[in-house]
């Protein structure tokens, strides 16, 4: 149990940052300027943010069964890894509740 | 709950689940396929055919250019209605210049942009006029999409056919030709051409950014077809 908080804690960390550069860097970036250089400069973003989040995905799982959590609170787990600061809000929620 | 109720909802949550997934593995589907045109136009971009065939076989005004447009070297018989300059312009070699940007009326209808060399030449092909039959030869190439200048009389912000809509009633083609061979009565024009400017060598990345959603995709296929099979264990 302890080595699957572990991968989930870590992996909702890097998720948090990696979704909140995709949401307030990535996107605006894309979608608000006209700069391809810029465009550039931030194209490994969506692209390490999705191999991030299928790993993200497997741990939460992982976590979820182990811990024994009912389906929805696991569907919220998975979903949390997609929104910027939700995926480290529930690794806090994890930290108290296991620590 | 009764037998026939039980069974109801559990067809009901199978046929739900199903359609999930499905639109999971669709949506996969979607991003592989992305994916697959990426590389091709990658491989399609990264090399110029230099057999020339006619404009209007590979490509048609008003319609976006297919990937199998791209970097084709194109032939087209028309007259120049109209010059621009189009200021700030990287060529292969990394160098900035102004370019000589030619509309070129392709028949009754229709038009294209023409890069017909440096700015700073062009006063060396003083005999052209409108009237004239210009025959010529160049690379079809896709459309920039942002600005090097901003938009003033005479002046292009960009290679992009939408920049110019509004001051011609013809139907334009997207792209643009970067001229490698212009002649009229059979006489060459000789101007110093400029040559496309390099590949984006990042473009792969975006392929694996779409293999990853189709990762993922088909992952939220495969948890929704197990949701249904995991049942919370109870310590007793």
């Amino acid at each position: 149990m302890s080595g699957a908080i572990k991968r989930y804690r870590f992996m909702a960390l890097v998720a948090g940052v990696m979704s909140l550069l995709l949401w307030f860097v990535d996107l605006p970036v894309a979608y608000l300027f006209n700069n391809e250089e810029w465009k550039q400069a931030v194209a490994w973003i969506p692209f390490v943010h999705g191999w991030v989040y299928a790993v993200y995905v497997l741990v939460a799982i992982q976590f979820s069964v182990k811990a024994r959590w009912s389906m929805k609170k696991m569907i919220w787990l998975i979903l949390a890894g997609t929104l910027p600061i939700a995926s480290i809000a529930a690794e806090r929620r994890v930290v108290r509740q296991y620590s | 709950m009764t037998q026939p109720n039980k069974l109801f909802t559990k067809l009901v949550q199978g046929v739900a689940v199903l359609a999930i997934a499905t639109l999971f593995i669709g949506l996969g589907l979607w991003q592989l396929q992305r994916a697959a045109d990426l590389k091709e136009s990658l491989k399609v971009a990264s090399t110029v055919d230099t057999k020339a065939v006619p404009l209007q076989s590979v490509a048609q005004p008003r319609v976006a250019l297919g990937a199998d447009a791209f970097n084709k070297t194109v032939s087209l018989t028309g007259k120049y209605i109209a010059h621009f300059k189009a200021p700030n312009q990287d060529d292969g070699n990394g160098a900035v210049s102004d370019w000589e940007v030619a509309l070129a009326q392709v028949n009754e209808q229709s038009a294209i942009l023409v890069v017909r060399g440096l700015w700073s030449e062009r006063m060396v092909n003083p005999e052209i006029q409108q009237s004239m039959t210009i025959d010529l030869q160049g690379v079809l190439v896709a459309s920039q999409s942002t600005d090097r200048a901003d938009n003033s009389p005479g002046v292009i912000s960009r290679l992009d056919s939408a920049v110019i809509v509004g001051l011609t009633d013809l139907d334009l083609y997207d792209g643009y030709i970067l001229a490698r061979s212009e002649s009229s009565d059979g006489r060459q024009l000789q101007r110093t051409r400029v040559t496309e400017d390099k590949i984006n060598p990042k473009i792969p990345g975006y392929y694996w950014q779409h293999i990853s959603y189709v990762v993922i995709w088909w992952l939220m296929a495969a948890v929704v077809v197990f949701l249904p099979f995991y049942r919370r264990r109870v310590t007793p």
